[in-house]
Order: C-alpha cells, then structure tokens, then sequence
C-alpha cells in the first residue's frame, strides 16, 4: 500500500513538474546540445577562442588584423569562424512562395532569396537592382525598364525578362500574399527583348515604381519544370504552388538548403549572386521557427542565434540585455499596432459602439507597457509614413464620452447579449497583455469581453472570410512600402479584406475608389492630400483602435554587425534581415 | 455481507470511534485531511480571504505588475499586477468545481453500467457495455481528454465534459468486477428466489457492498481529476481567462521563467498540495472502510 502511495505522490509531483517545464521549451530546433537538460552556462567572456573549430584551424593573426573593425566589445575579439552562420527566430509559418507569402518571416526569407527590379533604400525611396534603369510614357501607362546582363539564378540559368513578366502575371493570377500591391494597377506584363520588360498599367500610379520592390522575380523554366497537374490555374497546373512551398527559384543572395516545414529554414549563400556581399556576411543563414522565452533566451546565451525575433516581451528583452555580449536594438518602423474590429459583427456593426470601445480604452496605460520611446498612433498610419496625418482625431480614454457613446448605440439595453471575443496571438505572449487590459477597461462600462490566445496560424485561417472573423484581432501591420497608401490599401480595400491584415470588413465600395484613386495619383503633393483626408474619414467610421506605432526591438549578439544598430534602418517589412548586409563576427 | 443494520446509537458511536481509530493511526491522512479541509475552506471563503478578491476578476493594475513576495502580496503578482495569491484561491474553486461536477457526471453511468453488466456477465449485455469501456479505456485519457476539449469551445464547463467522458469506464470496470462476484452470493441468490426484481436486486442487494470501494476511489480520482483538468487549463483548453484556473496561471508564468519565477511556481505548489491533499485523505479513507485495493 505505501509503495502505491509514493508511486501516486511521485506521480502527481511529475506531473506539475512536468508542466513547469514543458512551459520552459528546450531549443529543439537547434543542433543538438550536448546536453540538453543542464541549465545554460554563463556565456563565455569574450577573449576565451571557441573550442572546436579555432583548435582545429587557428586563423593566421594577420586575418584578425586585417578583419574589419566595427567589434562593439573592448575585450580582444574572437578569430572569426570558418563558416559564419547567422540565425534568427521567427513567428512561423514561413512562406517562400513570393505569391503566397506576406508576412514578416516570409518577407525577411523572400528578400534573401530572390530579387527585384528595384531596392528599397534607407531613405524611403528605391535604387537600381536588377532594373539598370527604366523610363516611363508620358500618359503614366507605360513602364519599361531595361536590365542588368548576367543576372545568374541559383541553377545558373541567365535571369532574362520574359522571367520578369512571368513573375508578375503569376503574382496577379494567383492573387495570394503581396498580390495587392500590383492588383487593379497592372494590367499586363511582357517581354520586349531579352532584358526588356514592359509593364502596362491601368491608370497612372505614382506608387508603382516603390511597389516593385515586391515583386521577386522567379526563374519561369524552373517553376515551369515542377508544376503540378492538373491544378487550379488550367493549363499552368498549381503554378509551382507546390515546389516553391519547400524550394526558391530565385536569384537572390541566398538559396534554400533545408526547409522541414514547422521546424527551420536554412538558406546558403549564393557565390553567383550579382550583388554586393558584406565582407563579414553570412555563409549559412538559419531561419529558426520559435518565439518561445526560455527557448530563445537560452540559445541566446549559449551564442546559438545572433538575433531573437521582434515579438519578445519587454521583461524577456531586459532579462537578454543583462546577459554580458547581448545589445538590444529598437528602431522605428513601418508598423502600427490595432486592435481590427469586425464591423459587421454585432454588436461592432453599430459606430456608436464602436466609439464606445474607443472611449473606454487606456491608451496610456497600453504605450506605457511598451518599449520606451513608443508613441500612440495618430490615426491608422504610422507617423514615419509618408502621407501621415499628423491632425486627424485621436482617441483618448473618456469615460463618460465611452458611456454616453454606448447609450447612443442600438445593444444600450443588451450588453449581456453580446460578449466582445478578442483574439491575440500567442507567439507574441506580451499581446495578452493588451488583451486584459482592454477586458478590464471594458468591464468598467458594462462590455463583456472574452479574451483568446490563438495561435498566428489559425488566426490567418479564420480572418480568411467574412463568417468566421471574430470580432476583434490584436495585429501589427506593417506597411509594403513607406507611403501610407500602403497601409490604407491593405487595411480598409476591399480587395485585402480577406487576408489576414484585415478584420474591419469595412467593404465600402466608394472608399476602395478613393484609395485606388488616390494610388493612382501622380503628384506628389496631391496624393499625400488624398491620404491625408482618407485617415480623417476613417478615424470617422472607428473601425479600429490604433494603439501605437511600433519601435520593433531585437536582442543581438555583439559579435554582429548589424545595419539597424548603426541606424541604418530600411524600414520595408523584411529588409532588415537582409543577410548580405549583415556582419557576423563571432560567435 | 451485511446490508443495512438498525444500530443503536452507543454502537454507531463505537463504530465512529473505530473508524477515526483506522483513519487516524496513519498520520499522513491526518494531514491529507488538514489539506483538504484548508484547501476547502480557502475555496469557499475565498471572497473574504483573498486580500484583493478582485484581482480573480478582469482587473490589471500595471504600476504593481510582476512584483516579487513581499508583505503587500505574499506571492508576488503577475505581468498585469494581480496578486497571485487570491488568484490562487479563487483558483482552488475552479479546481474543485472540476472534480466534484466531473465525479458526479462519471460515477452514476459508471456504477449503474457496471452493475447491470456485472449482473448480466456472459450474456451480450456484458459484451455490449464492457467492450464499449475497453475502446474508451485504450485511448490515453489526457489524449482523449485534449481531443474532445479541442474540438469544442474551449471552456471549463466543456473540459469538464472532456474530463466526464475519459473518466467513467473507471468506475463501470470497478463496479462491474465487484458486481460479478456479488451475483454469485448467496443473499443475491436469496432474493431472486423470493422473487425480488431485478431493479431491487441491483439496486438494494449487490450496490450497497460495493459503496465503500467506490467512495474510497472516489476520493482518490478527485486528486486526479483535478490535475488532467489542470492539464487542460495548461494548454488553453480549461479555464479561460481572466479566471485564474490554476492550470492557466502555471502556463502564464512559464513565458517568464525563470526571471519571475513566483508567477508559475505559486500555482504549481497550489496544484501539487490539492492533489497531494486528496491522495492522502484518499489512502486514508481506504484503510478506514477497509477497501485493500481499488
């Protein structure tokens, strides 16, 4: 009997324990430690060389003397490695797919591993890539741009401009992922010559040439050779759905070595790539599928990654930034973060209620849970955004304003009907939060308010239609492109409702004409107008909570060089894991 | 066998008094009784314990977020600044909500199945009913437990379901190998030659001698059952926020281990000493109505 006793006792000590740890993580994705369960030793002090690799191959000390040197640590640095590797954590999933993939783990792997006409700078303009250059007709219509000669795709195949047209009219068709951009403004694409592409345009566009940077520019023989019939696009099959979902076609810096789905992507460099590389960049780059606190802080601390992922709490972020060879970098950004309020939801149908939820919640309360240096957004686009509206109404927390709102609203009298959900996302744990702040600004009016972790993945799933969009979703959308048509378009077009950065539903015929009209807008000045009256009109509707621009911050070794912490920041989503810019000088 | 006795009252007080003797002379039950009883009492008192009762409510108070014990909240607060230990407390409430409704969903189709294919072992009754609990019973229960609460909506009351539905082939296993053997005894033998129904004989003969075994498990699932609803809490499946499931709050202080370590550890021990609390007094009630082995 005592035997039972202590094997029930044990049990259930086990089990707590279990679920302890199971909280904890292990860094699954990493090559194997050698011992997985002993905490992370302290991380070694900088002059003591690495084991394995520095004894079996000691670099000659003229390679040291000669490396560049940009090493933010006083103490002597360490040889560089044989291979330099460059590993970064991500909210999954990641698609490669430049038709399918949209967000900002699969932007930052589709700017390594392909390229486009033009580059994004860090000016918010665009300079020459694989375009040398371009011209347009006088009407606007017409884009011609001629290209660079001996641009090599990773299988050596020569990248000409029937490849380019391909590209463009494969994103159109199939309409997924960054399709947006270019969709009601392109209307064809082909191949003059060989290294001349013409793109004809619907209506003139001041935004077309900034929108190019994405466009990736797939090899049209490789994709071609692995497509899958018979599928959704005809004669075409799935259009490479497939292949690209596990392999590039590229001609980017980087190619795809590994990619187990759910678990990691390797990508290695790409000796024929026509670019520049930086002298430190990486060899190998490692796209790593966690956002998970412990996990991260350990591999942190035992120098397995070289930069954590943007969704890291701020306590996760002070607790790295203590740990000796660690820097945090914070840099604004295009992004905003909302809380999306479905509009044909009830009782969210109602701009009274809205307004309500508006009034009640603590704004200064939520910046203040962010890094220093975050503001509240002035309306829905960022403030570093071209075309941002610096005068448009700003919501503050009122709560008489919130209740008189409320009694205007037609569910006064039914609150106890109509529960808000709130969904968050898990991967960003610091988003719950938010999400209990705005329950508890919430219940000081009477709105009843669920609140739900929900995983990146399921939230891209139900935001897919109208039915099964909850009524709200916490996301940070960034913009494509830094003018704040980008962010109107895909926030309140029709044409984005579907996708995931959008949950208003708002699907206002008149106010998607206005957006594309003021897109097409040639003039500087006069589309900055349009923008500027767009943000004020939607402000008007409330059909979000436009909490704060984002300051996206990052825990980074010190042994890297990294074009952001020297204030070189491109602020396009993805471009500041750019790796051929990237330095690694360590670990 | 014995069924109901009329006992005098000096009787009923000596058999009291032994009974204690039995249940006393381990002092680990004792102490599993003490837990239990405090454990109980924090439960039900919890809105006049709890130092800040509306800290189990949704409620944030970010200026005094993920403070470390101190006087003001023995068990630190969490990332919005609620003090974990009311949270606990009001915690203890829906950990045993969880087992007394899920014992109570589970026990009567469990006894009540066991018994009629006890009574009718051999026959297609006792196939129909026992192969149904083989097929629960082969699937690993916290598997079949998270299947069925991730299908439905996650809550506690559709945990507790989750819960119900693993959980009854336990009792109709038990009751039916006790009731297999009953059947063949000679005062079931009796009434069914007096011509006492069926209903009397299950019901009013063989039930009553198997009320101890099904007690004794009873107390001793109620640490189990609290620990899978835990699971469940855990992985998101349980009780939704702001409600504080103990299970919950040991999941949300993972993501700041091991820096605020008293947000996921208070919880953790808040589990291990409801469970630890129930096996005890479990083990002790067995030895005291003397059931060897459930």
């Amino acid at each position: 009997m005592s035997t039972k006793r202590c094997l029930w006792i044990t049990l259930s000590l086990l089990i707590v324990v279990a679920m302890v740890l199971a909280g904890c993580g292990a860094p699954a994705e990493t090559p194997p430690p050698p011992e997985p369960t002993t905490p992370p030793p302290p991380p070694e002090a900088t002059a003591t060389p690495p084991p394995p690799e520095a004894t079996a191959a000691p670099p000659p000390p003229e390679a040291t003397a000669t490396s560049p040197p940009p090493e933010p640590t006083a103490t002597t640095p360490p040889p560089p490695p044989e291979k330099r590797v460059f590993r970064a954590t991500f909210a999954w999933p990641t698609y490669i797919d430049p038709a399918v993939g949209s967000d900002f783990s699969s932007t930052s792997s589709l700017v390594n591993l392909y390229d486009s006409l033009v580059f994004p700078n860090t000016e918010g303009g665009v300079d020459a890539h694989v375009a040398e250059s371009w011209d347009v007709s006088a009407d606007g219509l017409t884009w011609t741009f001629n290209l660079k000669k001996g641009v090599k795709f990773h299988n050596g195949s020569e990248l000409m401009a029937s490849d380019v047209a391909f590209s463009m009219n494969r994103l159109l068709t199939i309409g997924e992922g960054l399709a947006y951009v270019f969709l009601g403004t392109v209307d064809s694409a082909e191949a003059v010559d060989d290294y001349t592409v013409e793109f004809k345009l619907a209506q003139p566009s001041g935004l077309f040439l900034i929108s190019l940077i994405r466009l990736y520019i797939l090899d049209e023989e490789d994709v071609m050779a692995n497509v899958v019939t018979p599928g959704p696009y005809g004669d075409k099959g799935d259009w490479g759905k497939e292949y690209l979902l596990t392999n590039d076609a590229g001609s980017g810096p980087y190619m795809v070595k590994e990619f187990p789905l759910e678990e990691y992507l390797l990508m290695e460099k790409y000796d024929g790539w026509f670019g520049e590389f930086d002298e430190n960049a990486p060899d190998e780059v490692r796209f790593i599928a966690t956002t998970e606190a412990a996990t991260v802080r350990t591999m942190m601390s035992r120098q397995e990654m070289e930069i954590t992922d943007q969704w890291q709490t701020v306590e996760a972020l002070e607790a790295l930034d203590d740990i000796e060879g660690i820097d945090i970098v914070a840099f604004p950004v295009l992004t905003e973060f909302y809380y999306m309020m479905n509009t044909r939801k009830p009782p969210l149908d109602d701009v009274n209620f809205r307004r309500a939820v508006a009034y009640a919640f603590d704004y200064d309360v939520a910046v203040g849970l962010e890094w220093a240096g975050t503001t509240q957004s002035v309306g829905p686009v960022p403030a570093i955004c071209a075309g941002h509206n610096p005068d448009v109404f700003v919501f503050e927390r009122d709560l008489d304003k919130a209740r008189d709102a409320l009694a205007q609203s037609m569910y006064a009298d039914q609150l106890a009907q109509y529960p808000i959900e709130v969904h968050w996302i898990t991967e960003v744990p610091a988003e719950e939060k938010w999400a209990l702040l705005f329950q508890a600004n919430m219940a000081e009016i009477g709105i009843n308010v669920v609140i739900v972790g929900t995983p990146w993945m399921s939230v891209v799933e139900e935001m897919a239609s109208q039915e099964s969009s909850p009524h709200i979703v916490t996301i940070y959308v960034s913009a494509d492109f830094p003018e704040a048509g980008s962010l109107l378009k895909v926030r309140y077009h029709s044409d984005a409702a579907p996708t995931w950065s959008q949950n208003e539903w708002l699907l206002d015929g008149a106010l998607d004409q206005r957006i594309d009209d003021a897109l097409a807008t040639v003039d500087e000045d006069e589309r900055y107008a349009e923008y500027r009256k767009l943000q004020e009109d939607i402000v008007e509707l409330c059909p979000s909570l436009f909490l704060y621009d984002q300051v996206q911050k990052h825990a980074v070794q010190s042994y890297v060089d990294w074009p952001p912490a020297r204030g070189e920041v491109i602020p396009v989503m993805g471009y500041t894991m750019f790796a051929p810019a990237i330095g690694i000088m360590g670990p | 066998m014995v069924s109901a006795k009329v006992l005098g009252s000096a009787q009923r007080s000596e058999n009291l008094r032994r009974s204690w003797y039995k249940f006393s002379r381990n002092r680990l039950s004792l102490i599993g009784l003490f837990t239990v009883s405090l454990v109980v009492f924090l439960a039900v008192f919890a809105p006049v314990v709890a130092p800040y009762p509306q800290h189990a409510s949704a409620f944030v108070d970010f200026e005094n977020a993920s403070r470390p014990p101190c006087r003001t909240y023995p068990f630190g607060t969490d990332v919005v600044g609620r003090d974990i230990m009311s949270r606990i407390f009001f915690g203890f409430r829906f950990s045993l909500m969880m087992g007394v409704v899920v014992l109570s969903l589970v026990v009567p189709p469990g006894v009540i199945l066991g018994l009629v294919a006890g009574y009718y072992q051999g026959t297609w009754v006792d196939t129909v009913i026992m192969r149904t609990t083989d097929i629960f019973l082969a699937v690993p229960p916290l598997v079949l437990a998270l299947a069925i609460a991730s299908v439905l909506t996650p809550n506690l009351f559709n945990a507790m379901l989750a819960v119900s539905l693993m959980w009854w082939p336990w009792y109709c296993r038990l009751v039916y190998g006790l009731a297999s053997t009953l059947r063949h005894e000679f005062f079931v033998a009796s009434a069914e030659t007096i011509g006492a129904s069926r209903f009397h004989i299950l019901f009013r003969e063989i039930l009553p001698n198997c009320i101890s075994p099904i007690f004794t498990k009873m107390s001793l699932d109620m640490g189990w059952v609290i620990l899978i609803g835990s699971s469940l809490s855990f992985v998101g499946l349980g009780v939704q926020p702001p409600r504080p499931g103990l299970g919950t709050m040991v999941a949300d202080g993972s993501k700041y281990l091991p820096d605020q370590w008293w947000i996921a550890v208070f919880p953790a021990l808040a589990i291990v000493l409801v469970v630890l609390g129930f096996n005890l007094l479990g083990d002790g009630l067995r030895d005291m109505l003397g059931a060897e082995e459930v």
